[in-house]
């Protein structure tokens, strides 16, 4: 039997075209998973989506600006930073839309989402017609492609990685606090403006960073799937964190081999196995409660007793 | 219910509280207005508040929805911001205050995500860590003040059961725990009762009685329910907008409610009757209105 994974992963011809794409999806899912749970308990997940769909319109803009090929394998730190600052802006103007509440926060992210789609629509266009956007492919663009990434775009999201957790890490305490109990966090001294401004960052830079794999659709994706499947499973903090990762890698991995063997979209492999993957995790849990049990407890939450040391500690 | 003494030694005294013998909060000529907003007026919510919480006393603030109640509250908490007047808090201010952590507050119940995959004890131990370095982890005293406010409010036997899971009542009280658990001198409790049933707001009385006594704290209830702050206070402050009474709680009559509420409500409490008396009335110098 004839595995492609294998021929990829081990030819000295095709192992370096491949390997930083599983590189990079790896940490592209320790990075994921460990934002996805707070994402989907503050209930993040369009915010999520209007940020990753704001990239489009920065690529849009760095093809304009002609910063590197769109889309390209090895496409330029230019191209990368102009997507960031086009993901964070749209991300602090969702919140601060919503904050403002003049704007509900839902309709705050559809004009977002589709005047950043639209904007990076006509600018690619435009590059393209002036003969500044290179070789622009619509397709990986939006659901990503393996050949996208080489070894610096895994170091860049090894060193984001790297980043982001330590920052989570170092704001474990207050970040859940606020994620817990928002309206009575600032009482206990909780800087709740700085939180929200600290995650939505890190889902800007998150989403960049999934991006080139995953591309500008499927990016939410990544950051909502495995946490909305771990907490499916378990009701204790630490084992959903440890859950989500599990899932994140697992459905990277499968989405890979998937990818590698049928020659299909690498994101959109992905994508698949994650859903197939909350599927599976809903049905249990539905069949569970039916069958009397606690839900989520289940899975394993109900006995971890007293030694289960809060998330923040 | 049972529920067991926390060791005196974990409840600290507040910053500087051993010199200081004014009132535990004063407000002086509060007023507070929201700013105008699309879809709705914003207009005076407070109209020169003026009143003293004495140390160790529980004082319920009652008032109809919209009174500005839970205003004031959030303004001692530094939750909003942009009144006239002064409030201290044990003298300081209340960011000095809110800083030192000499209030514990609780919130409206609803207004916490309770789907969180966290045990009662995790949401209990976020307020005893709070302002802990990043890199510390929770020492004896963390331990003791978060297993002690699990004592206090009796929470002990369902402490380790997720948040989701718990009753109202429970839930309740992991609320309180978790205020605790900073170790204040001055309990706040925002429309503490809300959606509990009679007996539980028996045993909500009780629990604040035991709180006062046990650990000497002052406490301040905000409700819009008479039979909370009735039940479980030693003098109320009615608030509609501008403070009307301040009054033990036998001196609610139908006509001081009637007046506070804007509406009849002898048909609801009965023939309550004391001393209540007007603000404009007072000749006690001990009594700021």
């Amino acid at each position: 039997m004839h595995l492609r994974t294998l021929e990829y992963l081990t030819s000295p011809e095709l192992a370096p075209l491949y390997w930083p794409g599983v590189v990079t999806g790896l940490v592209i899912a320790v990075l994921c998973a460990s934002l996805s749970v707070v994402v989907v308990l503050k209930r993040m997940a369009f915010i999520g989506q209007g940020i990753s769909h704001a990239a489009f319109g920065g690529v849009g803009v760095a093809a304009v600006l002609g910063l590197a090929a769109a889309g390209g394998a090895g496409a330029g730190l230019g191209q990368s930073l102009v997507v960031l600052a086009f993901c964070l802006a749209a991300g602090l103007g969702i919140g601060w839309l919503s904050e403002k509440g003049q704007t509900q926060s839902d309709t705050a992210i559809g004009i977002v989402l589709v005047a950043s789609m639209a904007l990076g629509a006509v600018l690619l266009q435009y590059a393209h017609l002036r003969g500044r956007a290179g070789s622009v492919a619509w397709e990986s663009l939006l659901f990503g492609s393996i050949m996208n990434v080489a070894w610096p775009d895994s170091i860049a999201a090894i060193v984001v990685a790297l980043a982001i957790i330590a920052g989570l890490w170092l704001a474990r305490r207050p970040m859940l606090f606020w994620a817990f109990d928002e309206p009575a966090a600032p009482a206990f001294g909780v800087p709740t403006r700085a939180m929200r401004f600290i995650l939505l960052l890190m889902l800007a830079v998150a989403t960049v960073t999934a991006m080139k794999l995953a591309g500008v659709v499927l990016a939410t994706a990544m950051l909502v799937l495995p946490g909305a499947t771990a907490l499916q499973l378990s009701h204790r903090f630490g084992r959903v964190m440890i859950w989500s990762q599990v899932i994140a890698i697992g459905g990277v991995l499968a989405g890979l081999i998937l990818s590698f063997e049928f020659d299909q979209p690498t994101g959109a492999c992905i994508v698949l196995v994650l859903s197939l993957i909350f599927g599976a995790a809903w049905v249990r849990r539905a069949w569970l409660s039916r069958a009397g049990r606690a839900g989520p407890a289940g899975a394993g939450g109900a006995s971890g007793g007293a030694a289960a040391e809060a998330p923040g500690a | 219910m049972t529920t067991a003494t926390p060791t005196s030694s974990s409840f600290r005294a507040a910053p500087g509280e051993g010199d200081y013998a004014g009132p535990a909060v004063r407000y002086e000529n509060v007023s507070f207005a929201f700013p105008p907003r699309e879809g709705g007026p914003g207009g005076l919510v407070l109209e020169n508040v003026t009143l003293d919480v004495r140390p160790g006393e529980r004082l319920g603030i009652l008032g109809p929805n919209g009174g500005g109640k839970s205003t004031l509250l959030k303004l001692t908490l530094v939750l909003l911001t942009g009144f006239t007047g002064r409030i201290s808090v044990m003298g300081l201010t209340p960011g000095q205050a809110r800083r030192q952590r000499v209030i514990g507050y609780v919130p409206q119940r609803i207004e916490a995500e309770l789907r969180f995959p966290l045990s009662a004890r995790q949401v209990v131990q976020m307020s005893a860590c709070a302002g802990l370095p990043p890199w510390r982890s929770p020492g004896p005293r963390q331990r003791a003040a978060m297993e002690d406010a699990l004592k206090v409010v009796g929470a002990s036997a369902f402490a380790d059961k997720p948040i989701g899971e718990l009753s109202g009542g429970q839930v309740q009280r992991i609320m309180i725990a978790r205020a605790l658990a900073c170790r204040p001198r001055i309990l706040l409790l925002d429309e503490p009762t809300v959606g509990i049933d009679v007996s539980g707001q028996k045993q909500f009385a009780d629990l604040l009685a035991r709180l006062h006594d046990e650990l000497g704290l002052t406490i301040i209830v905000v409700s819009h329910d008479i039979r909370t702050v009735a039940a479980g206070c030693d003098r109320v402050a009615c608030l509609s907008r501008t403070l009307h009474y301040h009054v033990a709680p036998e001196g609610l009559t139908p006509g001081v409610l009637a007046e506070v509420f804007r509406h009849d409500v002898a048909a609801i409490f009965g023939e309550l009757h004391v001393d209540a008396h007007k603000a404009s009335a007072c000749k006690d110098p001990s009594h700021r209105h």
